[in-house]
């Protein structure tokens, strides 16, 4: 098999006392949805949010795109910052900023950390707009948009940095139901156009029918993992059985 | 009681109360920059810029502004820092400019304490998944600060940075002591001219209400049309 783009070797997390994280050991290859599952208080968010630093691992080594992220050294320099960039996330309240419209919201970081001309940048962000249905928002505020509404523009944001990875923390979990379909759409469109994504997500069908590895945690470890339909269908930990008996 | 000494001084009061807001709009110009520099300093990373900035805030609240004003008073000139004459300025305001800069400074630098806490804790109000989002798309620290954080924090602090303005106007009576031509002083002023130690002050009150009471109102005002754009 090809280099991963990103390996995880013994990560380790904890808050105070607490071991959030108690050694991981994972590989996420390009073009895969890594689709994470658990209980709450499992440890998905963290690890995700390890992913790309947002958490830093107590203990452990993260390497993307061959560079060892964890390595402090590297950091100097926004060393950190090059690799974020390369790195979208979505989450679970969307976290807009409001005192920006839409425009300005997707166009930021394009124009001030890559330094695209600010033409370009807003054409990047036209077409994503488009694709996600949302291009009449174009200069609207965030509080004037709907859940659905912000979570897709939180996700065109991400997008709009042209990242080799997309990691999705719960993104439907703060929405109303009649709202989540369309989130999932946008998510399904982009792993069909090859997009590495890494989701933690209780919403199980999309794990089935878009996620070409299901990873189950636990009490800080990955407890199984396999495709969807082996893991969902036949579970060989005790701890999965339970767990999917109670979500299903 | 007699007001009638009015038709007199009115124009006492008017020039006192012109220079009370001339210097209380560039203490508070002085408070906001310093407040500025100390809150980014205490909360960011640096140990020890934090620690200067908490110190700075910490003595001057726990002062009284009476001894940081004659601290400055006569402390500059005990260290031989005097401020340039500015003809201009003195025949603006009728009394020394470099006196004048001592209350300016000291207003200033008590302020600044104050702006700082409000800073501080307008930085703090905002939402931690702000610069988390802002740092997942790659920006750094102080580009996370200067775009995402400080000017929401601005906004919501710009009712109490104003209520602060008004805090200015009022304890800014404290520099008639030191002789700046203040409205206070000029009550005083009308005092001793008069011989009638009461009716000058009440009047002098009115004029500080006047121009507080309408700030207030226009502060309230802005920060509830804000409350209702969320």
């Amino acid at each position: 098999m090809s280099e991963p783009l990103i390996r995880v070797s013994g990560l380790k997390k904890n808050f105070g006392k607490l071991e959030v994280l108690k050694g991981i050991d994972e590989s996420i290859f390009g073009g895969e949805v890594v689709v994470i599952i658990g209980p709450s208080g499992s440890g998905k968010s963290t690890f995700l949010r390890c992913l790309n630093l947002l958490e830093v691992p107590t203990a452990g080594q993260i390497w993307f795109d061959g560079v060892e992220i964890t390595d402090r050294s590297e950091w100097k320099n926004g060393g950190l910052d090059a690799h974020r960039r390369e790195m979208g996330m979505v989450f679970q309240h969307f976290n807009l900023f409001p005192h920006m419209d839409v425009l300005e919201n997707i166009i930021l970081s394009p124009v001030k950390v890559k330094g695209l001309p600010r033409a370009e940048a807003e054409d990047v962000a036209r077409d994503l707009l488009e694709q996600v249905g949302l291009t009449d928002k174009i200069h609207a505020h965030p509080a004037q948009l709907s859940g659905g509404q912000k979570q897709r523009i939180a996700i065109v944001r991400a997008l709009a940095m042209k990242p080799k990875v997309m990691l999705f923390d719960e993104p439907t979990s703060a929405l109303d139901p009649e709202m989540v379909g369309e989130v999932l759409g946008v998510m399904k469109n982009l792993a069909g156009q090859g997009m590495t994504m890494a989701v933690v997500t209780h919403e199980m069908r999309f794990a089935r029918e878009v996620g070409s590895r299901v990873l189950f945690m636990d009490d800080g470890i990955i407890l199984e993992q396999g495709k969807p339909e082996e893991l969902f269908n036949a579970p060989r930990n005790e701890r999965t059985k339970e767990f999917l008996a109670k979500v299903m | 009681m007699n007001f009638s000494f009015l038709s007199k001084y009115w124009s006492y009061y008017l020039i006192g109360a012109k220079n009370t807001v001339l210097l209380a709009l560039m203490a508070v110009v002085i408070g906001v920059m310093i407040g500025m520099v100390l809150a980014v300093a205490r909360v960011g990373k640096n140990k020890f810029l934090s620690f200067l900035a908490t110190a700075y805030v910490e003595f001057i609240r726990g002062t009284p502004l009476l001894v940081q004003l004659f601290i400055i008073y006569y402390g500059l000139q005990a260290i031989g820092i005097r401020f340039p004459d500015v003809p201009f300025m003195t025949g603006l305001l009728g009394i020394n400019f470099a006196d004048f800069m001592a209350g300016v400074i000291t207003m200033g630098i008590n302020s600044g304490a104050y702006v700082c806490e409000i800073f501080r804790s307008g930085v703090q109000s905002i939402d931690k998944g702000q610069s988390e989002a802002a740092r997942s798309l790659g920006l750094s620290y102080p580009k996370t600060l200067m775009y995402i954080v400080i000017p929401q924090a601005i906004r919501n602090v710009l009712p109490t940075l104003g209520n602060e303005f008004v805090v200015v106007i009022k304890e800014s009576s404290i520099v008639s002591i030191i002789g700046i031509a203040d409205l206070m002083y000029k009550a005083n002023t009308v005092r001793g001219n008069t011989f009638q130690p009461f009716e000058p002050l009440l009047v002098a009150a009115v004029v500080y209400f006047v121009l507080t009471f309408p700030l207030s109102k226009l502060l309230a005002r802005i920060e509830r049309r804000m409350r209702n754009h969320e």
